[in-house]
């Protein structure tokens, strides 16, 4: 071997070598930035709008209706703090009992906020709902977002799949219905991600319900002999139609991803055909129907990243006795799915993220409408309704409360970091720039 | 006001008639009739999901649905994040019901040519290219467990199919 050929071999062997350990199974060429401090997150939108007086502050009737001697926590699972002991009316009904007067038990032996790390008063960018979810999917407070279309700046689903490899079904929202652009949450239009790198998506109270049955529920069972035909035609003529990249119409499941979603919903339906579907003690409204079905999602794909949202505490536009009762049944559930996971899905168990955050709070101040207790209801339009709370539980989380109601600590645009950050991809995502620049990891905030 | 005489009036009344009065001529320029179909380089507008829903219903029961099933159908298939998966499915529970127009299995066999000509018609409204229908002709051939509603699966969950 002459000097030159020496040289230029040596160099081969020497490039291949240091490039090859970092081509990895998924198809990156470099490893994540970052340490992995979990293998799932569950993300909670505690959405509809909640105030800080009557959820971290524990202030119930005191703050909202001016009844002295009425504070009180009515969130016992997620925050510290005795109940009220004046005028209960956000529990369940019993039979001869005033409407309401019965607590539900609570169900976690003590509050996430005990186990877990408390934002106590964070901000959010707006005091919108759609918005406030955008925000909490994408890191961005989106500005110029408008309604009724996908949102403009990529989705956590979207980073999480483009930068940490994740397949479709390791990534899902789980919304609760189909109005106010709900669906549109699992992934951006945003030219660099979009749908080919969306999360999966079930807006799951209409998948699961009466007409969902009824459209789905009688589906054939095709055998993967049926299908590999099928599946290979279909191929044949999307080869032939060669969509663009922005003409994709729907998220890059494989094959094998898809018929594990039918299957899927049509063992939904055989489990409530027969009553088999676990869900929460207290149920009552389409947030306990939400967390009932996101359980089953969590227990057949284990995913990655799991989002969902729940939004009973709007009603409080026109009746904050509603709205205390949601607010109560929203903290019950949220305990039950965490339980849940710990309890029913070995997979995910100690090895979880929980977080819970709302999308946005609600006015000082309330609007004219009384309820049937003559109670104030209230909108979310003033500076009050940027008052908002986080909190997270689980795998390695430390045990502390960041900031108070004088010194405000964290962002909602901090949510999408937070993840990026346990799953190690918080580089990738920080140097897209495609998040709030005022966003941080709420572990940096400590 | 100027003067006219009547006789002038009546030479210029029976020229204007005269003029008026040409014989009509037959034009004809000798327009076959043909049938316009697709072009799938053509086909560029995504049907929106109650066109989708509407064209599929009709295409396989060959009657309208109704605004009320139409209505739940869309709700529904706008639940599910996978729209393959969602058409899938629907197509799949119309396949489990009564009520459908679709060639037996053995018309396919019978004569495969016409099968594809009439299968790329009925869904794409274009007739298929001489490869697509290479590639029909050789697939359901050697394949004896290919059925009619597999290749019908197939054109109503593509992508051309969600087009026009």
């Amino acid at each position: 071997m002459n000097r030159k050929n020496f040289i230029t071999k040596s160099g081969i062997a020497l490039g291949g070598g240091l490039l090859a350990p970092y081509i990895l199974p998924s198809g990156r060429l470099f490893a994540k930035s970052g340490t992995v401090k979990a293998d799932h997150v569950v993300l909670v939108m505690f959405a509809g709008g909640v105030r800080q007086q009557e959820s971290v502050l524990g202030r119930y009737l005191e703050d909202s209706q001016g009844v002295a001697g009425a504070a009180g926590n009515i969130m016992p699972n997620l925050f510290e703090g005795d109940a009220p002991n004046k005028k209960i009316a956000y529990g369940t009904t019993v039979s001869g009992e005033p409407a309401g007067s019965e607590p539900i038990p609570r169900l976690l032996s003590q509050s996430m906020e005990k186990s877990g790390l408390l934002f106590p008063e964070m901000r959010a960018q707006s005091a919108g709902h759609y918005i406030g979810l955008n925000t909490l999917l994408t890191g961005n407070p989106g500005v110029t977002q408008g309604l009724r279309v996908r949102p403009s700046y990529p989705t956590i689903f979207e980073y999480l799949r483009k930068h940490a490899g994740f397949k479709a079904t390791d990534t899902w929202f789980i919304g609760n219905g189909i109005g106010n652009s709900t669906p549109l949450l699992n992934s951006s239009n945003h030219k660099d991600y979009g749908l080919a790198y969306g999360g999966n998506m079930f807006a799951a109270p209409v998948t699961f319900s009466a007409a969902g049955k009824e459209v789905l529920g009688n589906a054939k069972t095709y055998s993967r002999t049926d299908l590999e035909p099928m599946y290979f035609m279909k191929n044949f003529l999307d080869q032939s139609f060669a969509l663009t990249k922005d003409q994709i119409i729907s998220v890059s499941n494989t094959d094998e991803e898809k018929t594990q979603i039918k299957d899927f919903i049509k063992s939904v339906f055989a489990k409530q055909q027969v009553g088999q579907l676990s869900m929460p003690p207290v149920t009552g409204n389409s947030d306990a129907l939400n967390m009932m079905y996101a359980a089953e999602v969590l227990r057949e794909f284990k995913p990655k990243m799991l989002a969902l949202n729940i939004s009973g505490v709007d009603s409080c536009h026109s009746n904050f006795t509603s709205y205390l009762q949601n607010l109560h049944r929203a903290d019950h559930v949220t305990a039950w799915l965490w339980q849940h996971i710990q309890n029913n899905i070995p997979e995910m168990s100690g090895n979880t993220v929980f977080i819970v955050a709302p999308e946005c709070g609600r006015n000082q101040n309330p609007n004219p409408i009384l309820d049937q207790n003559d109670w104030n209801s209230y909108d979310h339009s003033d500076a009050n309704a940027r008052r908002v709370w986080g909190l997270m539980i689980g795998k390695s989380v430390p045990n502390i409360r960041v900031g108070g109601e004088a010194q405000p600590v964290g962002r909602l645009t901090d949510i999408v970091p937070t993840i990026a950050d346990i799953f190690g991809i918080l580089d990738d995502v920080n140097n897209r720039g495609l998040i709030d620049p005022l966003a941080r990891s709420l572990y940096q905030r400590i | 006001m100027p003067n006219f005489k009547p006789h002038f009036i009546l030479i210029y009344g029976l020229l204007l008639c005269a003029s008026a009065c040409t014989k009509e001529r037959i034009i004809g320029y000798e327009v076959d009739q043909v049938n316009v179909l697709e072009d799938k380089s053509r086909k560029t507008k995504k049907k929106n999901d109650a066109e989708f829903i509407s064209i599929l219903y009709t295409n396989l029961y060959q009657s309208a649905i109704s605004p009320n099933q139409l209505y739940k159908t869309q709700n529904v298939l706008y639940s599910i994040g996978d729209q393959d998966v969602a058409n899938e499915m629907l197509l799949s529970n119309y396949f489990n019901t009564s009520g459908i127009t679709i060639p037996q299995d053995a018309v396919m066999r019978a004569d495969i040519d016409a099968f594809i000509i009439n299968t790329f018609k009925r869904f794409y409204l274009r007739y298929p290219s001489e490869g697509e229908k290479a590639f029909f002709k050789q697939y359901i051939t050697n394949n004896k467990a290919v059925t009619v509603e597999m290749v019908y699966t197939a054109f109503a969950c593509s992508e051309e199919y969600q087009y026009y």
